[in-house]
């Protein structure tokens, strides 16, 4: 941090991002669903207390996400997008737009949050919350690779709930909205929705063993396999383009 | 181990039974008035369901002496012709979900119940609804880190609501852990000896001992089979005793 970014105004710079990752987070988990209508810029701005301006930074970089479609005209609004052939899309453009450098940092980011969120519930879990988390994995769909993300997406945060660690599971969710499909883009391919399912039961066996370790090192193999799988798809991609 | 000694932790448990007591005293009438407003029509509506849980939800929620942070009741599905899934919960302002520096208020969950949505969640599988649904009792769940509704590391406390022998659903309250843990701290604390609170399942809810985080689960030989069912003090192996707190499925587990 450099002293400049110290003394940078507080509320401008954060308030967008925070009213975005709120929002965000909302979508990615469905409390907002697909085409619902959002409030508009004016209401937003009231019920969130914060400055029109704001709202609208909002607005902006959600749409860029793709998680916000905006119409013109009497019916027209900001609405939540979900759909899969739309987000598949997003992502498509995601893959193309991120570094390598990126792909890796996200990586490293989000194996420090999974990892140490699957080694505390290693220690934290009770015979409960194995059996829930053995009915969520149960409850996947492997033949469609929507069910599969989404899935997936819950599973993590469960994990990520049973270490008993609010911030865990905020930056769990927040990363899952900012990356989440692409993070599991590995998913679109039977293969490797095969294997989320294989490491969804290691995974619970090593939290049922109360294994930190192993948790740990299982969830960290899993998210750089599905790392590995992004930037040979993004080569693959170049390469079929140029 | 000296009588008084003894007498301590008893009074301790006791008066950590008392602090849970009242907040399961307090859903206890909930659960009369939403026994009665049910069993009084033939066709309960959520409507008119929604207004008396409002009142009492948000009057707790509004009186700044409560612990509860949120308050409501959920119905047993297909309880209302009108809402085969329903959520009637409220939320306290010191709740910052959706909140960004303006007018804290009380307001309403809005919860996803239309079963063909993506995010729906069947809350007959969660543990606030399952374990009274099974016993027939109250329960206290958590603490858990509850990313569905309170947005923070929470404390759940249900009753079930029976009308003709049948649950039409639960009323309950969230309290945050903090709140809670800096109830019974104190309480624990002038025992001057090494106290834990655990909730049924060996969750650590508050402890004299910095090494007992709250979160973690108490492992100690044969502690899960004392919790289980447990009433009055029983001996721990030698390695201390466990008291029950009255009827909250709260223990104090005393070492040494």
């Amino acid at each position: 941090m450099t002293r400049a970014v110290v003394f940078a105004p507080l509320d401008a710079v954060g308030r967008a991002d925070r009213v975005e990752q709120r929002i965000g987070d909302a979508i990615v988990l469905g409390v907002l669903r697909d085409g619902e209508k959002l409030p508009s810029e004016a209401e937003l701005a009231r019920r969130l207390g914060v400055a029109v301006v704001t709202a609208r930074e909002a607005l902006e970089a959600l749409r860029e996400r793709g998680l916000v479609q905006t119409r013109r005209g009497r019916e027209g609004g900001s609405f939540v997008t979900f759909d899969p052939a739309a987000s598949d899309r997003v992502v498509d453009e995601r893959l193309a737009a991120i570094s390598r450098i990126d792909i890796r940092d996200l990586a490293a980011h989000y194996t420090a949050i999974a990892g140490t969120a699957a080694e505390f519930a290693a220690d934290r879990a009770t015979e409960d919350d194995v059996a829930s988390l053995r009915a969520l994995a149960a409850s996947i769909d492997p033949n469609s690779a929507g069910s599969a993300r989404r899935g997936h997406g819950r599973f993590r945060l469960d994990v990520a709930a049973l270490s008993q660690s609010a911030r865990l599971v905020h930056e769990e969710l927040r990363l899952q909205a900012e990356f989440g499909p692409l993070l599991w883009m590995c998913l679109r391919d039977t293969d490797y929705r095969e294997r989320s399912r294989v490491v969804r039961d290691e995974t619970i066996d090593a939290i049922e063993a109360l294994d930190p370790q192993r948790a740990r090192r299982i969830t960290a193999a899993w998210i750089g396999e599905a790392i590995a799988w992004l930037i040979d798809e993004k080569t693959r991609r170049e390469r079929t383009n140029t | 181990m000296s009588t008084s000694t003894t007498l301590d932790t008893d009074a301790a448990a006791a008066r950590i039974a008392e602090t849970v007591d009242g907040l399961f005293a307090l859903i206890g009438t909930w659960r009369d008035e939403v026994a009665a407003h049910v069993a009084d029509r033939v066709t309960p509506l959520a409507e008119g369901l929604d207004a008396v849980v409002e009142r009492f939800a948000t009057g707790v929620l509004a009186d700044p002496d409560s612990l509860m942070t949120g308050a409501g009741f959920v119905a047993a599905p297909g309880l209302l012709a009108d809402a085969p899934w329903h959520l009637a919960w409220w939320l306290g302002d010191a709740n910052t979900f959706g909140l960004e520096g303006r007018e804290p208020a009380i307001r309403r969950l809005e919860a996803v119940v239309d079963p063909e949505a993506e995010s729906f969640r069947d809350y007959t599988t969660l543990e606030w609804w399952r374990v009274p649904s099974a016993t027939g009792r109250r329960h206290l769940t958590g603490p858990y880190v509850d990313y569905l509704c309170t947005d923070a590391y929470t404390v759940t406390i249900t009753v079930p609501v029976h009308v003709d022998g049948e649950m039409i659903g639960v009323v309950g309250a969230d309290v945050y852990v903090s709140e809670l843990e800096s109830a019974l701290l104190p309480v624990i604390d002038a025992t001057g000896l090494v106290c834990t609170v655990v909730n049924a399942r060996g969750r650590v809810v508050a402890s004299t001992d910095a090494q007992r985080a709250v979160g973690t689960v108490l492992r100690l030989e044969g502690l899960r089979d004392v919790l289980d069912g447990i009433g009055g003090t029983r001996e721990l192996g030698g390695v201390g005793r466990v008291h029950a707190c009255g009827d909250t499925t709260l223990a104090l587990v005393v070492e040494g």
